[in-house]
């Protein structure tokens, strides 16, 4: 009886450890140890996982705000069939436009107001510029990555119950030069971690965004 | 009444401001100078500084105000008019245009401009009627263009636009402006923040008055030939972060042509120059660098023809983000007048330090310290009993009201 009890427990304990589910924090830094804010972390299984992957969530609406002729957030994470709206908190009236690939549009905002929810139906980068204020910037991340996050202020972004596997991190912030390979780092989950850190240092170039300013014209 | 009509229009603006799509900018500056500088071309003399004389004087520095308003999505109507005591006392207008620039969902975007605007040369000065964010004094290149440079005409631009890499290119077709270059060959370079606009009139060094008495003055925007001038630009952009231009310009002045100003004839003079900028940003600070070389001609007789040639170029190192914002410029300038044979040639050369630290306090509110030393040699300050060479200070503390 004791030797059956032994067998099973080992057993047990055999199907229990690949199924172990680590905590990974990725902490990105800049050259200077400063944090990033805005840097997109995703991360797809390089080799079989313990676990299946986190289901993808259903289809959001995600608002991106014009507030003193910035886009707020500068940039934000979507899932193909996903929708963004673009609000506009300004006095002034917005035409927000994007050329990019993955999905080009054109849209005036007038003050106030807040366009039609505009489906991403496509994975890839979409630039959106202002035709009216060439200096507002925004970036939104269409990614069907299975986990797929954005930092916050303190450059930090978490994933909870990572399945045992390799995995491929993949890091994108608007301002790594176009010209760099990817940031992209391998990451082993063994059995025996409950908690990792992944720290990633990334060279910007610098935030193009320029703050509202009375003492420049910025047409 | 001009002055209480401005500061009227001044107090009025941020109510107006909130209205949709019409937006009001403006700003007022009072300033105190020090500084041990010769008499400037506003009091008939030779001097490069704005404000001349020694000791300590509380000075106002302008008011400007400017008026956007997006019609349209894809049009934009600007306009901007300033009122001035430095070497005259008014209003003019500084700027007046429309811009349609439809919106692109290609890489490729064009825009067609249409008005009394400045020509594209500075990478300094993009404030309210053309102040600079880093400096009171903008450089020499960017002074001159604030005295005598100005289109009224039409521009087309067109940009190509890509993640690392996008390329602008603009061509504009101008009239007026024939008297351009007309200071530079008088007085030379000079490195001042006082800026001219449609309605006002420059004057010249007394030296420069051979025709009648002085004060001699005159216009540097009107049209005196009926010839088209013209400009091209090419900009490239890189990363977003550095930006290279490079400009031509051409009045296409006929130099044999003149017209008559407050009594005394003011040629067109026929000028051509050359260009090049560069701007890049590093962290919270800018680099800008720009260089400039041309001509400037008048022939005002079959017997007699004149050319001066000028060039200045400029570095700076500015930081533009937080409430402190301190700013280093160096640079040089010159000009050679021809032919050699000429008795009495009108030749410069000449360098400048300017120091300034700006504070930020508040979003409307801008104080400025700003030192500059500028060390210049000009031979016709013989003709005035003076020493060719001559140093000067001005120290300025400034603070502006923007909105």
């Amino acid at each position: 009886m004791r030797l059956y009890r032994l067998v099973l427990a080992g057993f047990g304990l055999a199907f229990w450890l690949p199924a172990m589910a680590a905590v990974l924090n990725v902490q990105v830094l800049d050259d200077h140890g400063k944090p990033i804010g805005d840097a997109v972390v995703s991360m797809v299984a390089s080799a079989a996982t313990a676990g299946d992957p986190p289901a993808l969530p259903v289809a959001q609406t995600k608002i991106i705000d014009q507030r003193r002729e910035t886009f707020l957030p500068y940039v934000e994470i979507f899932r193909p069939g996903d929708r963004v709206v673009f609000r506009n908190s300004d006095t002034t009236r917005h035409h927000v436009y994007s050329f990019s690939p993955t999905r080009s549009f054109e849209m005036v905002v007038r003050p106030g107001r807040s366009t039609a929810p505009l489906l991403l139906d496509r994975a890839g980068i979409v630039a959106v510029g202002c035709n009216i204020h060439d200096h507002m910037r925004n970036w939104l991340f269409v990614s069907s990555a299975p986990w797929l996050a954005i930092t916050d202020a303190a450059g930090q972004v978490r994933f909870d119950a990572m399945p045992v596997g390799k995995y491929t991190v993949t890091v994108w912030h608007p301002q790594l030069s176009p010209r760099q390979p990817p940031v992209e780092r391998q990451l082993d989950v063994p059995a025996d971690r409950a908690d990792m850190k992944l720290p990633v240092t990334l060279s910007l170039l610098p935030d193009p965004r320029m703050p509202m300013d009375h003492n420049r014209m910025q047409y | 009444m001009r002055l209480t009509s401005i500061l009227l229009l001044l107090a009025a603006a941020p109510a107006c401001a909130k209205a949709q799509n019409l937006q009001w900018h403006g700003y007022l500056d009072y300033r105190l100078v020090a500084g041990s500088s010769a008499p400037n071309w506003t009091d008939g003399g030779l001097g490069k500084l704005r404000w001349d004389g020694h000791g300590v004087s509380a000075r106002f520095g302008g008011a400007a105000l400017l008026a956007t308003a997006q019609l349209s999505p894809e049009l934009l109507g600007v306009a901007s008019a300033q009122f001035q005591t430095s070497d005259r006392r008014g209003i003019d207008l500084t700027e007046a245009w429309l811009r349609y620039r439809p919106v692109s969902t290609t890489p490729w975007r064009w825009s067609l401009r249409g008005g009394l605007f400045f020509p594209a040369v500075s990478l300094e000065n993009d404030g309210i009627g053309w102040t600079s964010p880093y400096t009171l004094t903008p450089s020499a290149i960017n002074s001159w263009v604030g005295e005598e440079l100005r289109s009224t005409g039409a521009e087309f631009r067109l940009e190509r636009r890509g993640r690392s890499m996008s390329v602008e290119a603009a061509v504009t077709a101008f009239v007026g402006n024939d008297p351009a270059g007309e200071q530079l060959a008088a007085r030379g370079w000079s490195l001042s923040d006082l800026v001219y606009g449609l309605g006002s009139s420059m004057r010249e060094p007394d030296l420069a008055a051979r025709d009648g008495p002085p004060p001699r003055r005159y216009d540097a925007f009107v049209e005196t030939d009926h010839r088209i001038g013209w400009q091209g630009e090419l900009t490239v952009r890189a990363d977003d972060v550095s930006r290279l231009t490079l400009l031509h310009y051409d009045n296409r002045a006929d130099p044999t042509t003149s017209t008559m100003f407050e009594g005394q004839r003011i040629f067109s003079w026929h000028t051509r120059f050359w260009s090049l900028g560069e701007r890049t940003r590093m962290g919270d600070w800018v680099l800008i660098g720009q260089a400039i070389r041309g001509s400037t001609a008048i022939v005002p007789s079959p017997f007699f023809h004149t050319e001066t040639g000028f060039w200045s170029a400029f570095a700076m190192v500015a930081r533009e983000q937080g409430r402190w914002r301190p700013a280093l410029r160096l640079e040089m300038f010159g000009t050679r007048q021809r032919p050699d044979s000429l008795a009495e040639r009108a030749n410069e050369h000449g360098r400048a330090l300017t120091a300034a630290l700006n504070w930020q306090p508040r979003s409307w509110l801008r104080v400025t310290g700003e030192l500059i030393a500028l060390d210049s040699s000009r031979t016709e300050r013989r003709h005035l009993g003076l020493a060719e060479s001559s140093f000067d200070l001005q120290a300025q503390l400034g603070a502006r009201l923007v909105f």
